[in-house]
């Protein structure tokens, strides 16, 4: 039984590990990617347009496949597995959290960004210090959303032979013949949740002091 | 003297070409390792062990041969339908896990020599009262997805138009759960892994008498990599002679019921 | 002193001119008041000069510096440059509700003038304080009524030392008993000599703190004269139209 417990921890490691990366990499990268989407040239909007309808609109276990051997059919390239894992979810999470600033920054009011520019704030200041911090507040919920299913979807990384905590409870329970392991994996996820949904509880309450 | 010379560089092209093109052997050596892929949840040929080891009667082999071939073993899990694609994308050299060589896979890849003889048989629940393929007549059926279990239910052909369902499972074990649960009336699987499961589960599954058809276990490569192979056969003939592989076998099912060199 | 000086002005909306060879000037000191009915051009006005639109033709001068000329704008550093010393109340405050009432007006300060952090909270709450706020000042904008917050928005504008102040509809979001302290702040501007210009419908409060007045109608400057003058007797027959509705005690704009 202990031993089986190290065992998932270990896979738990894995998949704590896709998710921190996944994030750090795609929390950043989809702020540039939200502001094409809402770009007026329409040689950035198109192209952002088709690259999140397409990342939202199939699933993300064909583009873990793809990303990972596709480049060795079409260029003769190849990379590691835990690489191609992390490629692949960076790219599809990166448009969803897009969609979500974009919603954010959409809901913020003309007059906040008037207002700014008639006190002679840089377009820089006006976003980073007055639209995006209201923004984050705003985003918090669906941002929540989108954390929560990334814990839950570092499963898919074993298609591509990522020993995450998903598999190692399949292992598990092949090699002892019982559904117990699945369970124990079951409850990891939760208190895995359960810490990103505290932490969420906290960041918005945090962030109540105005309405 | 002209055509002479001709002919030479025709000679020279077409063995350098040859040669050129199967550098499979060479590569792994220069690598210093063979990857061998597999589905780690498949006992007894590959799975994890309470420690989360891969053992089984294929890791054995192939350490000993790899050893002798003077290269390093990486064991690398992949999910078992996308090994064809794994293969052929050279993130792993062979597939070697209980694969059963099949008309189809010998168009895609160059198998060795059979290694260990197998079947395809129907695994059922003791107190479920089936005897007989017969007897299953209208019931569901499950089987691993892209395994020969499938094929094997393709080509019996009167018996899967009397099926009502065959149902798909990532792998074995999730199957016989299925089993177990009433979901399924009857998992197709390969006799040594059927056998295995039921000594260590103590399960009360039993295997029927009629089988659907014989198979032989082969070691996969892809179709080009015959260098390869045969450097891995000529190992496991040698490791069968000197009776390394009848200790092997032994030690996993109990005797020696090898067919390498036989 | 011309603070501003605003010569043949327009600005359209495609096929739509709502602004029409717009000229008028404002001294240092003065207070102008603008009047006249919704769809007038008059916020249009605020907006084209402190530069939240563009005018299609015309001129801007501002303390002599000309940021539009006959059409064409001046170049990001000049434009800047005069621009800094106008300052705008909007109708609707827009406060930043994530900062403090503090920072609020600290926060221009410390960013576009590059004043150091005790300094502009020193000014900020002397200026608070003059607008009766000095206990609000770590409140946030969501805890206060319209009244403060617009009085915030006053304070928020003139911490950047504007050398003319324009209000657009100040007290038109508020409830009727709270524009008194608005009014009460702007007569105590104009006593402290602070130029403004001041887009309102409270017609006995201009005709008593502004200086000059400006009707305007269909985007052009119908009548314009002394703010007295204008609005106990005004000349133009429009200008009569539209004050009698007022007479008449009714708040149509």
């Amino acid at each position: 039984m202990l031993k089986m417990l190290w065992a998932m921890l270990g896979g738990s490691l894995v998949s704590v590990e896709i998710f921190f990366l996944t994030l750090v990499i795609s929390v950043p990268l989809a702020l540039p990617i939200a502001f094409g989407r809402m770009s007026r040239n329409k040689w950035i909007k198109v192209p952002v347009n088709f690259y999140i309808l397409v990342m939202r609109g199939t699933p993300l276990i064909l583009q873990i496949i793809f990303v990972y051997f596709a480049p060795y059919y079409l260029f003769h390239a190849s990379y590691d597995r835990f690489t191609a894992v992390i490629v692949a979810f960076a790219v599809n999470y990166a448009a969803y959290f897009a969609e979500i600033y974009r919603g954010g920054i959409e809901s913020i009011a003309k007059g906040q960004y008037e207002a700014a520019k008639v006190l002679g704030l840089t377009k820089s200041d006006t976003f980073f210090r007055i639209v995006l911090p209201q923004v984050a507040k705003r985003i918090l919920p669906a941002s929540a959303n989108e954390v929560i299913t990334l814990v839950k979807d570092t499963a898919l990384a074993q298609t591509i032979g990522v020993a995450e905590l998903f598999r190692v409870a399949q292992n598990a329970s092949a090699r002892q013949f019982s559904t117990l392991p699945i369970f124990v994996a079951g409850a990891f996820y939760f208190v895995m949740n359960w810490v990103v949904s505290s932490f969420f509880s906290r960041l918005e309450k945090k962030l109540a002091y105005y309405s | 003297m002209k055509r002479l010379i001709c002919a030479a560089l025709c000679l020279a092209a077409f063995s350098a070409a040859v040669f050129a093109a199967d550098t499979s052997l060479k590569a792994v050596q220069d690598k210093g390792k063979l990857v061998l892929g597999l589905d780690d949840s498949f006992p007894p040929m590959g799975y994890r062990n309470d420690d989360n080891e891969i053992v089984g009667y294929d890791i054995d082999l192939a350490k000993e041969a790899t050893k002798r071939l003077g290269v390093q073993l990486v064991l690398q899990p992949i999910d078992w339908n996308a090994k064809e694609q794994e293969l052929n994308t050279k993130k792993i050299d062979c597939i070697w896990n209980g694969f059963t060589i099949t008309e189809d896979r010998e168009k895609a890849m160059s198998f060795t020599k059979p290694y260990l003889k197998n079947a395809q048989v129907v695994v059922v629940k003791k107190d479920s009262g089936y005897t007989s393929l017969a007897s299953l007549k209208g019931k569901k059926v499950g089987l691993q997805a892209g395994s020969s279990a499938a094929d094997a239910l393709a080509s019996a052909k009167d018996f899967r138009a009397s099926l009502k369902d065959v149902i798909e499972f990532k792998d074995n074990l999730t199957a016989l759960m299925d089993l177990e649960a009433k979901g399924v009336d009857a998992v197709v699987m390969d006799l040594i892994v059927a056998n295995d499961n039921i000594k260590r589960s103590g399960k009360p599954y039993v295997v029927l008498g009629e089988s659907l058809a014989p198979e032989n276990y082969g070691v996969g490569f892809r179709k080009g990599d015959l260098a390869l192979r045969d450097a891995v056969q000529a190992t496991l003939e040698a490791m069968a002679k000197d009776g390394t592989i009848a200790k092997i076998s032994t030690k996993w099912f109990g005797q020696d019921i090898s067919v390498v060199g036989k | 002193m011309e603070i501003l000086k605003v010569e043949n002005l327009a600005k359209s909306y495609g096929e739509l001119k709502v602004l029409k060879d717009i000229s008028f000037s404002v001294h240092k000191g003065e207070v102008l008041a603008i009047l006249g009915p919704s769809g007038s051009g008059k916020s249009t006005l605020l907006r084209a000069i402190t530069h939240l639109e563009t005018a299609q033709a015309g001129t801007i001068e501002i303390c002599g510096q000309k940021v539009l000329d006959a059409g064409t704008y001046a170049d990001k550093a000049t434009l800047r440059e005069a621009l800094l010393k106008l300052g705008l109340v909007f109708q609707d405050f827009n406060l930043f509700p994530h900062f403090s009432v503090l920072r609020n007006v600290t926060e221009a300060q410390e960013r576009v003038l590059r004043r150091g952090r005790i300094e502009s909270a020193n000014i900020a709450r002397a200026l608070l304080a003059k607008m009766g706020l000095e206990d609000k000042v770590e409140a946030y904008p969501c805890e206060l009524s319209g009244g403060q917050k617009q009085r915030v928005s006053i304070a928020r504008a003139l911490a950047l030392n504007p050398e003319i102040l324009f209000f657009d509809e100040p007290t038109s979001a508020l409830d009727p008993e709270l524009t008194g302290e608005i009014l009460k702040v702007l007569r105590s501007l104009a006593a402290d000599k602070m130029t403004m210009v001041i887009v309102t419908h409270e017609m006995a409060f201009a005709r008593d703190v502004a200086d000059r007045a400006i009707f305007m109608d269909g985007g052009t400057i119908v009548e314009e004269g002394p703010a007295k003058e204008l609005i106990d007797s005004p000349k133009n027959e429009r200008t009569q139209a539209f004050l009698r509705r007022f007479s008449e005690g009714n708040s149509l704009s």
